[in-house]
């Protein structure tokens, strides 16, 4: 971890731009403001974190066997109503790219 | 889960082996992570698969760096309102241009170890632009949505 010492409306700069500069120094707490390019994202740690442990369970679903079955009994909406996307939208969202399975070859697995 | 990859440099195809099927996976199929996710930054490139093992859910599994494997599901699968707004950050990160009618929309699902309970993670969706080949997860910071929508299993 780098380490600085910054005053109030002193900054640092990350990388290609991204500045991180504090506001305002409070007794418990301090304000940032941080200008990126829009297309960088910027979160608080503790929001990155919980979507890190969920997906860090979420990887290890498979790695039992029985697993597959367990989620085949999940009961899920079968037909998407095509008149809701979670966008706006007005056509449905095909699943445009997956991939589907290839007929088995001789080898056994 | 297996892999067998037949030289993933210079878009030739990979051969997966899974507990759901087998599958050859070219170039034009490879989605790019550029952020890669939370947890699995190193996974900068993905596929998508389905099979009639898997139902109505889908696999999103890494073939470049580490390799990591989520189930994912529509999240209108689980919750026919679902609804989501997307960032003009998001919007510029996705390539689509303020359109979002064509993107792909995929919940990460968790198994518990000992129940048995899935949960589906509505607050921090996977969406795919499927014309740019390009995916991320959404953070929203005040997303009202829950971190674990239990499913129902018989």
């Amino acid at each position: 971890m780098l380490v600085f010492t910054r005053k109030r409306d002193e900054a640092v700069v990350i990388g290609d731009g991204v500045e991180v500069r504090v506001l305002r120094i409070g007794r418990d707490s301090i304000r940032l403001g941080v200008t990126a390019p829009t297309s960088v994202p910027v979160h608080r740690l503790e929001i990155y974190e919980q979507i890190r442990a969920e997906n860090q369970m979420a990887a290890a679903i498979l790695k039992s066997p029985d697993r597959l079955s367990q989620l085949r009994k999940q009961k899920i909406k079968e037909a998407l109503d095509p008149q809701t996307a979670p966008e706006t939208a007005a056509t449905p969202v095909a699943p445009a790219g997956s991939v589907q399975p290839v007929q088995p070859s001789g080898k056994t697995l | 889960m297996t892999a067998i990859s037949v030289d993933p440099v210079n878009g030739t195809t990979q051969h997966l082996v899974t507990e759901f099927g087998s599958f050859d996976v070219g170039p034009s199929e490879q989605v790019s992570f550029p952020s890669g996710l939370p947890g699995f930054e190193a996974c900068r490139k993905f596929v998508l698969l389905s099979s009639e093992e898997l139902g109505l859910f889908q696999c999103l599994r890494s073939i470049e760096g580490p390799v990591a494997s989520f189930i994912v599901v529509d999240p209108r699968r689980v919750l026919p309102t679902y609804r989501t707004v997307l960032s003009t950050a998001d919007h510029v990160r996705l390539g689509s241009a303020g359109d979002a009618t064509m993107l792909l929309w995929l919940a990460i699902v968790t198994l518990e170890d000992t129940t048995g309970q899935a949960h589906v993670n509505l607050r921090a969706p996977i969406v795919i632009n499927p014309q740019m080949m390009v995916g991320y997860q959404l953070m929203p910071s005040n997303s009202l949505y829950p971190l674990r929508h239990p499913l129902s299993g018989d």
